[in-house]
């Protein structure tokens, strides 16, 4: 059974042209892509800026449970 | 103990700030939005729907821009000053404040070799002699094995130190202990602790779990190369089983690995599942309790504290202990089988990390535990506005429409769902690539996060529901031959 007006399931269609719900969809668009932008990221491997640096790989004493010889 | 009064504020402020944050979106937005068109046609309105959200009252393109920059930058910004933080913490040579830096602990063990490292495990038992076996065989089937094992038998009415005995490791049987798993640990680690050497390691791990091969190896090699290093925790998988929920805790943990190894080890939380502890660590934290760490001096566990792991990492953390979590160091864990079993989990671990946060305050090294509380709790208003527009959009239109730009958003959803779980096998990609399953389970998530907050701002009692085994009938007929 169909009415002359367009209506959906509940609520009319004029609901999609008012202006509370432009601010809504236009919240939930930006939240979107937000969260799109963050999962973009967590696919992408993580950058440590520290592995560019050249370090110095010679520690002055050692760090383990074993002490260095003549200390 | 006052925790749950700080509690109901952590939940609150971390609500408010959310709501704040998601208001002034809105309000940004309806700044900017025009009015809306008149009604039309349909076929107009299929166009006058799209432009609704491309054109006029869409985002425009600068705002698109911007709220990409805004979540790249936030999410930039959280991870340098927990860099910062943790950079502070590893270069401090505050004994006062920070006894277990670094720093402190190397000078104090300069020169001085205080014998090979030697794992003593505590096992927490309440009625746990269905699944004691298992976990008594895969600690002696690590190699090396641990050095020693001591069951914490807490208040057990059934066979569990019978299972224990039987299989030749050690039964403390804990006195008058009203806390729980907690309290039974600080009466054990009160008799353990004062006899423990530099290079003497406690392992607390729960009687359902399963240590992965090479656990016990690795986490000794980790202690034995960095004299700094008091804790290692170990990294859960879910076990197999219990269907579709089962599946959606292992996706969980898969993601939850994943991101561990992602920060390299930097851990969250030290899991009482499987972790290691420096006894001088564990000492440091009991005697600072009362001053500069809440709880009762002298208990190294804090009674007061939901979550007695998510409490202790934290308070590590403060003294300013070394901690990590490698990815050699797995440990199977049991999962929630029922809805009802999971929502109760969940609750006290959202509660018990708010009770954490109310009782440290906003800290250097809590800040990272606020910034989460804060990300999920945004998440909560960014999934319910999402859902409620479909719902409404749905309720509105005669037809169904679809949108190629958000179809596009749709699929990077879809594909950081299915890569952020690859390591699961078929099962765990093909629940996260249909996205809406996983979807509804956020939802369930999200309410237990909400009824947390609610929980602990009105002050109702935590409640600490324990799985129950049941017993195999194989082991009972061993055990009483």
């Amino acid at each position: 059974m169909r009415s002359a007006l367009p209506t959906g399931v509940l609520l009319p269609e004029s609901v999609l042209q008012s202006e509370w719900f432009a601010v809504w969809a236009t919240f939930v668009a930006i939240n979107t892509l937000m969260y799109a932008a963050l999962s973009i990221a967590k696919i992408l491997p993580k950058i440590y800026p520290s592995d560019w640096v050249h370090k110095r790989n010679r520690r002055a004493e050692t760090r383990g449970i074993y002490p260095d010889p003549g200390s | 103990m006052k925790n749950w009064n700080f509690s109901r504020w952590a939940g609150l402020s971390i609500a408010a700030l959310v709501t704040v944050a998601a208001g002034l979106l809105w309000f940004a937005v309806a700044a900017r939005v025009e009015g809306g068109e008149g009604a039309t046609s349909s076929s107009g309105l299929l166009l006058g729907l799209w432009s609704v959200l491309y054109n006029t009252q869409a985002p425009s393109q600068s705002a698109m821009f911007a709220a990409i920059a805004l979540a790249l930058l936030l999410a930039a910004g959280i991870a340098i000053i927990e860099r910062r933080i943790a950079t502070r913490y590893r270069r401090s040579s505050d004994g006062t404040s920070t006894p277990l830096a670094p720093k402190i602990i190397m000078a104090a063990t300069r020169g001085v070799f205080a014998g090979p490292i030697t794992i003593t495990v505590l096992i927490p038992a309440h009625n746990e002699e269905a699944s004691l076996p298992d976990t008594l065989d895969s600690l002696f089937s690590q190699s090396p094995p641990p050095d020693r094992v001591i069951v914490v038998a807490d208040n057990c009415t059934d066979g569990t130190e019978r299972v224990a005995a039987a299989r030749g490791v050690e039964v403390f049987r804990s006195v008058g202990n009203a806390h729980k798993k907690a309290g039974a640990l600080n009466q054990a680690l009160a008799v353990l602790l004062p006899d423990q050497g530099d290079n003497d390691v406690v392992m607390i791990m729960d009687a359902d779990t399963q240590l992965d091969g090479g656990f016990l190896a690795a986490a000794a090699s980790r202690f034995a190369s960095d004299r700094a290093l008091m804790a290692v925790g170990g990294l859960f998988y879910g076990e197999p089983g219990h269907g579709l929920i089962g599946q959606f805790q292992r996706n969980e943990y898969i993601r939850y690995s994943r991101e561990l190894k992602r920060r390299r080890g930097r851990v969250f939380v030290l899991t009482g599942t499987a972790s290691l502890f420096r006894a001088v660590g564990l000492r440091a934290v009991a005697s600072g309790r009362g001053t500069s760490l809440p709880g009762i001096r002298g208990d190294v566990y804090d009674t007061a504290a939901l979550t007695e792991d998510n409490e202790l990492t934290i308070a590590l953390k403060s003294l300013g202990g070394l901690i990590t979590s490698p990815s050699e160091c797995t440990v199977v864990t049991e999962l929630m089988p029922t809805w009802r079993t999971l929502w109760n989990q969940r609750l006290r671990w959202q509660r018990g990390a708010l009770e954490n946060l109310g009782a440290y305050g906003v800290k250097p090294q809590t800040v990272r535990y606020w910034a989460q509380q804060l990300g999920i709790g945004y998440g909560v208003i960014a999934l319910f506005g999402y859902l409620s527009l479909l719902l409404v959009m749905a309720l509105s239109l005669d037809t169904w429409v679809w949108f190629p730009f958000w179809l596009g958003i749709g699929a990077v959803f879809t594909l950081e769902r299915v890569v952020t779980v690859w390591k699961g096998g078929w099962r765990a990609r093909l629940l996260a690539v249909l996205l809406i399953p996983e979807l509804c389970f956020d939802m369930f998530l999200n309410c237990v996060y909400v009824k947390g907050i609610l929980d602990s701002a009105i002050g109702r009692r935590a409640t600490w529901t324990h799985l129950q085994h049941e017993a195999r009938a194989e082991e009972e007929e061993e055990v009483a031959r």
